[in-house]
């Protein structure tokens, strides 16, 4: 499995920004600061703007963030208990491809629950 | 097996303090903390493989109050690998959860609990040496990660509303709230919902299988919004309407819920990518599909900044993008990087 153009990764405890794993390269190297800017983003699409209720039974299932130099996605992880985890994965803008990156990601949420 | 929380012989000191030191000779045992709400942090070898705390659900509690365990399912593996601390490990050995389930329940547990048993400033405290507990090792912290980020997680309330005593009291919400229209969050209905002016904070992440510290998150932001009744101008009377200076003691509207800024930007990537965790991904190997190939073609060419898609699902690509992708092999990340946030998950704790 491969994500090609990921920069840096890291999985984020979304209720306090705490950055539970990390891996590779963050944005100004600072994979602290990095989580809790996941956090924010996850809580303002959870509880603030309203996407997420837009239909009944509807679940956040991942969160893009583009720019001119990298795609930032987000991804939930979904687990039976209460654990509010979020898969963050840094993409170089020209090396990157978003879809298979997505897609991906999904998978590797899904693996880090299921293995 | 000291599980208890009870506390013989102790000295008043930091929670953190003790465990820094703990850790520093490499100890084993259990680092007991009274008052209230107190608990008790697990350390093995110096390195924190467990907490617990009366306000916040244990493993059991979480795996059992969600439905991912029946409780007999967790009693068994209880009676079966107590003696022993082995009830993680039996719990993953006899299929009914997968290692990375156990592993980041325990890890959020343990977080959970920690703040709680750690976070008074000075409390009688105990190092019981040789200590274990039942759940077994799962994971191993560093204590330092821990205790830095307790002391976040103190910051991080107080910056929603500074106000610990909506932390412990019993929750009441307010019977009316303080104006037209308010937007809840699914966890925040719950609390509200199941707030009976009995049941404490700890009470509800019982009863709802929620983290304690995101439980007393969201009560600190329904605070902030005016929707609970601080146990200072709780009253036994029963009126029903408020006077405003109730409301205006209780809604801070100003602030926000969450912090709005600060936080950091998203940063630009400069020319150079970094290239840290450069290793080689064999994509030529690994023909993007058709749906991706537009991305694909797009991205291996120059970038060209508002390039919206201009084909319908399932049609045909140009043949000149088509020729293009895929782009030349990256040496991004790959598989290594996804196995290594596992190896991660094991070396950060």
């Amino acid at each position: 499995m491969a994500i090609p153009g990921a920069v840096g990764a890291s999985i984020v405890d979304y209720t306090t920004g705490f950055p539970v794993a990390t891996t590779g390269a963050a944005p100004n190297e600072d994979h602290e600061a990095a989580a809790a800017g996941t956090a924010d983003v996850v809580q303002a699409a959870t509880s603030r703007s309203l996407f997420v209720s837009a239909v009944p039974h509807d679940l956040l299932e991942d969160l893009i963030i583009t720019t001119s130099g990298g795609y930032h996605l987000l991804r939930l992880v979904q687990t039976d208990f209460d654990s509010r985890l979020v898969l963050y994965v840094w993409l170089d803008r020209v090396q990157g491809n978003l879809a298979m990156a997505r897609r991906r990601m999904q998978k590797l949420a899904d693996e880090l629950v299921a293995t | 097996m000291a599980n208890g929380v009870h506390v013989t012989t102790s000295k008043t000191a930091a929670p953190t303090r003790l465990l820094t030191q703990a850790a520093g000779e490499r100890q084993t045992g259990a680092l007991v903390v009274g008052g209230h709400p107190g608990g008790a942090v697990y350390v093995l070898e110096g390195r924190v493989i467990y907490a617990e705390s009366p306000a916040a659900p244990g493993v059991g509690e979480l795996l059992t109050s969600s439905g991912r365990l029946a409780a007999r399912t967790w009693q068994n593996a209880l009676d079966l690998g107590t003696s022993t601390a082995r009830v993680g490990r039996l719990l993953v050995e006899q299929g009914h959860l997968t290692q990375g389930e156990l592993e980041l329940c325990v890890l959020g547990a343990t977080y959970d609990a920690a703040y709680f048993a750690l976070s008074a400033a000075a409390a009688p405290v105990e190092f019981r040496t040789g200590a274990a507990h039942w759940l077994g090792p799962v994971v191993h912290i560093d204590p330092g990660a821990i205790n830095r980020e307790v002391r976040r997680r103190i910051r991080l309330l107080d910056e929603i509303f500074p106000d610990p005593r909506v932390d412990t009291a019993a929750v009441s919400p307010v019977p009316r709230p303080p104006r037209e229209r308010i937007t809840l969050t699914a966890l925040q209905w719950e609390l509200l919902v199941h707030a009976d002016g009995q049941r404490t904070p700890a009470d509800l992440a019982l009863l709802l299988g929620k983290a304690g510290y995101a439980t007393v998150q969201e009560l600190r932001r329904l605070a902030a919004l005016g929707l609970l009744e601080l146990p200072e101008v709780r009253t036994d009377s029963t009126e029903f309407v408020r006077l405003p200076r109730t409301r205006g003691s209780a809604v801070d509207a100003h602030r926000p819920v969450v912090r709005a800024d600060g936080g950091p930007a998203v940063p630009v990537v400069s020319g150079a990518a970094p290239v840290a965790a450069a290793v080689a991904a064999p994509d030529a190997t690994d023909p993007p599909d058709p749906a991706l190939a537009e991305e694909t073609g797009a991205n291996g060419a120059v970038y060209r900044p508002p390039r919206l898609a201009r084909r319908k699902p399932g049609a045909k690509l140009p043949k000149d993008l088509a020729g293009e992708a895929p782009p030349p092999a990256h040496p991004g990340t790959d598989e290594v990087l996804l196995k290594r946030i596992r190896t991660a998950l094991r070396a950060l704790r």
